[in-house]
């Protein structure tokens, strides 16, 4: 991808990634564990913690932060050691295949970064907020960091995936001067690339079609979540400026005309090959225009069907994107926990808004 | 002090005329005050309700970052937040509620579409879309509150002025005027009878010396005819 990302044309090694995958999806949190945290305090949920898989990243960060920002940060930074790990192990195909999933992290940072030098913090500040679980290395992002302008980071990026879409939306920033034409562009750019380099669903092998199924769900899903919110806000955008190709639930078009009409757009997704998997979310959607509630069963089908995959096709690429999704909500489960203790939700609440056990 | 007075038909009549003037501003003091606590009692209302409503919005607003955070990530919320520079633009205008200037707050960019808040729609969830409306309408609320709350304030303290004012009328400078307007009513009176006494003291004493002459020219006219 570019002098700061490893590139590879050896032999995929599932095996061996697949089963030290394993090993550590068998050390995530189980339904007691989580049970345990929603009864207690924050400074409890951190004492278990230190007792954990988060002992080191705990006992790192326990000089810089405290309450429950040390938990938050400690998970993240948690969950970027094991990512990298994954990265590290990977070769061939599969390397290709993990890293353009864990290159939303990349997305993530870059954000970070250009939302950082933007409201003109400081490259200490920026670095905190980082997640380094993608393809940049560590020296890169602390580089891009240290930018004094948006300008500069967009030249920091040249050689990767995000530069050209950058450098073709800077204009629109000069002129409206608001992050949103760079942020999308970045965001875009990660969803694009995503199936880009895959095989046809037709030539793969059943893994690598359930593989490409799996992404064009998370880009359906996507598509669908912004056709919803851009319905809901009644903002005058075209919805088909914000549709990322590779999906199969709408076209560009489809999406313009369904985007102004919610009910026309929920009984196209009730008809379509999700309908069923989100039939009782699509209900709460119509009678309470619960949007929130939603994207959290866009997100269990999600996590669902990633688990699936992983059972179908242990030794593939699905065991170790299931690994990915399950570590990631692992994070989210927690960070939820202790937010909602934090604030003073109550014990229901946080079992039912709040975490997915 | 009504000794300070000079007891003068001049100084009567002017302080007759103090005493009118007052008694007529006393009654426009009072009208005045009276019609501001009407005002105040509307803004009162006003203001209690846009209270009411601010302190169910912030909780709102409140409830959903808390959950936002939790549910996206606090890193997450202030990378959203931090997407905007722009801030909203308020700009105060005045207008007269009895004589009373109040100030009239208008507010624009308070509320921004979903592509104009700063961060991508592509990156981010319907939470942050919800953190960010509810916030733009808690802010809207501030800028309503902040705009009865001072004309309320103000309002409170043309009163306070009014009512002092009115009370040093009724308490202090009528009585006094009054207190003046007898003193010299008494003084003039007095020296009215002083007048008439002395009046007729010489009367008496010219009619006196009347007598005597008229005596003694009898008594002189006697002497000859003897």
């Amino acid at each position: 991808m570019s002098p700061t990302t490893r590139t590879s044309g050896e032999s995929s090694n599932y095996e061996y990634v697949v089963a030290r995958v394993r090993a550590r999806r068998a050390a995530l949190f189980d339904e007691d564990d989580y049970r345990k945290l929603v009864r207690m305090g924050t400074s409890e949920i951190a004492r278990f913690m230190e007792e954990t898989e988060y002992e080191r990243e705990m006992n790192d960060l326990g000089a810089r932060y405290s309450g429950v920002d040390l938990i938050e940060y400690a998970l993240t930074r948690n969950m970027a050691k094991h990512f990298e790990d994954l990265l590290r192990w990977a070769e061939g195909g599969l390397y290709e295949n993990v890293a353009r999933y864990l290159r939303r992290f990349d997305a993530w940072n870059v954000k970070t970064i250009l939302r950082g030098i933007y409201s003109g913090a400081d490259a200490e500040a920026i670095e905190s907020d980082l997640i380094k679980a993608g393809e940049l290395t560590e020296a890169t992002l602390d580089r891009l960091a240290a930018k004094e302008s948006i300008e500069g980071v967009i030249e920091g990026l040249d050689g990767t995936i995000f530069h050209e879409p950058l450098e073709a939306a800077l204009d629109d920033f000069e002129v409206e001067e608001l992050l949103v034409p760079l942020e999308n562009a970045v965001d875009r750019t990660f969803y694009e690339k995503l199936m880009e380099g895959l095989p046809d669903a037709q030539s793969a092998d059943r893994a690598t079609q359930l593989y490409l199924e799996f992404l064009r769900a998370e880009i359906d899903f996507r598509n669908l979540r912004n056709a919803l919110r851009i319905a809901r806000s009644g903002a005058d955008i075209d919805p088909s400026e914000y549709y990322i190709e590779g999906g199969t639930l709408f076209d560009a078009e489809e999406v313009r005309q369904l985007a102004g009409d919610t009910d026309q757009l929920v009984d196209h997704v009730r008809d379509s090959e999700y309908g069923e998997d989100l039939e009782a979310a699509i209900d709460d959607l119509e009678a309470a225009a619960d949007l929130i509630g939603f994207e959290h069963a866009l997100d269990a089908a999600l996590l669902e069907y990633a688990d699936t995959l992983s059972y179908r096709y242990p030794v593939s690429i699905t065991a170790v994107l299931s690994y990915i999704l399950a570590k990631e909500r692992e994070i989210d489960n927690i960070r939820a926990i202790a937010r909602g203790r934090e604030s003073g939700l109550g014990l229901d609440e946080i079992e039912r808004d709040l975490v997915m056990l | 002090m009504a000794q300070d007075v000079k007891p003068t038909r001049k100084n009567l009549m002017q302080i007759e005329d103090r005493i009118e003037l007052s008694e007529r501003g006393h009654d426009t003091l009072e009208k005045k005050r009276d019609g501001l606590i009407m005002e105040f009692m509307d803004i009162l209302d006003q203001a209690q309700d846009v209270r009411a409503d601010l302190e169910d919005t912030y909780e709102d607003a409140q409830e959903r970052i808390d959950m936002a955070r939790a549910m996206d990530g606090d890193v997450a919320v202030r990378g959203a937040a931090a997407a905007l520079k722009e801030h909203p633009e308020i700009s105060t205008q005045s207008k007269n509620i009895m004589g009373v200037v109040v100030p009239q707050i208008e507010s624009t960019k308070v509320r921004k579409s979903l592509d104009e808040r700063g961060y991508g729609v592509l990156g981010t969830s319907a939470r942050i879309d919800e953190v960010a409306e509810s916030y733009e309408k808690l802010l809207e609320q501030i800028i309503l509150a902040a705009e009865v709350e001072t004309a309320m304030k103000e309002l409170l303290e043309e009163i306070e002025t009014t009512k002092r004012r009115v009370n040093a009328l009724e308490f202090t400078l009528l009585p006094q005027l009054n207190e003046n307007k007898e003193y010299i009513e008494q003084k003039l009176e007095e020296q009215e009878r002083e007048e008439i006494f002395r009046m007729k003291k010489i009367k008496a004493n010219k009619e006196a010396a009347e007598k005597e002459e008229r005596e003694a020219a009898r008594e002189a006219e006697q002497a000859a005819t003897q």
